[in-house]
């Protein structure tokens, strides 16, 4: 899927540059606890998190994670979104409950990134 | 090969060890442990056959199968020798093999196989699915190598530490792995983690990251060199209260990371090694870690790792990730 589509879907603010360049999403990861990025996360996914420190484009950028979309009522701080233009990673930000965003993507049928990571494992 | 220098495993401490380990792996079954390019013999053929057949591949055991991979039987070594002192070594298999056998199903955890190598004492035994077809043999040794091949850690830990610590030599001045002395400055890659802001944890990893981009186009290489580093150095900013150092040597085959930190050390390795224990506070755990998962992480990525601490006097992390390894 394209990220422009997620963008769409999920109403979102896009915090950087994003545009038909972006590599497709090829599954998805959920999770606040980085550590559970790290260990099961891969490259393709994009990252839906409630997590708005720079610490989540990190994580995202190690793993090799395609793009991060924070979940959040409030606004992402400037310190992440200038991590993410270094580090070049597109940056959504949607202003939902991150049940009801898993779900909107959850019924498009992309792949589970985490669950995935673990079989693997 | 387990224990230390000149001493070999014995039985007794194959299984203490065995017993030790138990709780540790309760998730290993049967069929991650089997080995599965198995040889095997039609009933047809001679307990002749079945004797060269052993000696040439060097196994103690031939399982014997029909035309669809279904266990019949088993010959060993023992049944080779009475086949020789009877006298009847040309005869067809299917007259002198062992056909009452004790097998395994495919997800028996690893507590049910060693109580059923404790009650039955054969060296090996076979692991068939529900319609009896052969899948794999297990022996003690397989055990043992899985155990370690998942763990790698915990033997080479043990022993490295207790050989640093007891003699007493600055373990910050030697590779955990190979013993040697570690020529710090001949680093390929150096950072000073020099910050105590959880928000900056990783800057020295995504620096090495980059590093390692410029020398090699192995992107699942550099990803698991990464993702190490990274939780290596998450711990030093929120558990040492010190400062530390990345350092990276660049070899064709083998990349290494060592991260050192002067802090208040780890109390327990075995404790820490262990999947969901962590002493991190409720604002680390806020920003994501602290789950318990770092060392656990890095030892999954890396292909080799010693971690050596003392309370109060810090903690050396070493990995090696080699070009050709797991994942």
């Amino acid at each position: 899927m394209k990220l422009s589509e997620i963008v769409q879907l999920l109403n979102c603010e896009t915090l950087n540059s994003v545009d038909d360049s972006n590599p497709e999403i090829a599954s998805v990861g959920a999770a606040d606890l980085m550590s559970d990025v790290l260990a099961f996360g891969g490259p393709g996914m994009i990252l839906v998190t409630g997590l708005n420190s720079p610490q989540c484009v990190r994580t995202a950028s190690v793993v090799g994670a395609s793009a991060v979309l924070i979940i959040r009522k409030r606004n992402v701080p400037e310190t992440t979104i200038e991590l993410a233009k270094e580090l070049q990673m597109p940056l959504l930000h949607a202003r939902m409950s991150m049940y009801k965003a898993c779900g909107i993507l959850f019924e498009k049928q992309i792949s589970d990134a985490l669950e995935e990571g673990k079989q693997i494992d | 090969m387990l224990s230390r220098k000149g001493s070999r495993l014995t039985e007794r401490n194959v299984d203490d060890l065995l017993e030790k380990l138990r709780g540790l792996f309760s998730d290993i079954t049967a069929k991650d442990i089997m080995v599965t390019n198995i040889i095997s013999l039609t009933k047809d053929r001679t307990m002749w056959q079945a004797k060269e057949l052993m000696r040439i591949c060097k196994i103690s055991g031939v399982p014997i199968v029909d035309n669809d991979n279904h266990l019949l039987g088993l010959v060993s070594i023992e049944d080779i020798i009475l086949a020789l002192e009877g006298n009847h070594i040309t005869d067809p298999i299917e007259k002198h093999m062992t056909k009452d056998l004790i097998t395994f199903a495919p997800d028996v955890d690893l507590e049910g196989l060693i109580e059923r190598f404790n009650r039955y004492r054969y060296g090996r035994f076979p692991v068939v699915d529900s319609e009896g077809r052969l899948l794999g043999i297990i022996s003690k040794k397989d055990i043992i190598g899985a155990i370690l091949d998942k763990f790698r850690i915990i033997y080479v830990h043990d022993a490295r530490r207790k050989e640093v610590l007891e003699r007493n030599v600055d373990w910050f001045d030697r590779s955990l792995i190979s013993g040697d002395y570690v020529e710090k400055k001949s680093a390929d890659f150096l950072f000073h983690i020099d910050y105590t802001e959880v928000d900056m944890a990783g800057v020295g990893s995504a620096k090495l990251k980059s590093y390692l981009k410029t020398r090699t186009d192995d992107d699942s290489l550099v990803r698991r060199v990464s993702i190490a580093c990274y939780e290596a150095e998450v711990n030093v900013v929120i558990h040492s209260g010190s400062e530390g150092y990345i350092y990276a040597w660049y070899d064709e085959s083998v990349i290494r990371v060592r991260v050192e930190d002067y802090g208040k050390g780890i109390e327990n390795v075995e404790q820490a090694m262990k999947e969901g224990f962590s002493t991190a506070s409720d604002h680390v755990r806020e920003l994501g870690f602290g789950a318990g998962m770092g060392l656990p992480n890095m030892h999954r990525y890396s292909d080799k790792m010693v971690v050596v601490s003392e309370a109060r006097k810090g903690v050396v992390v070493e990995m090696n990730f080699y070009r050709n390894g797991r994942k």
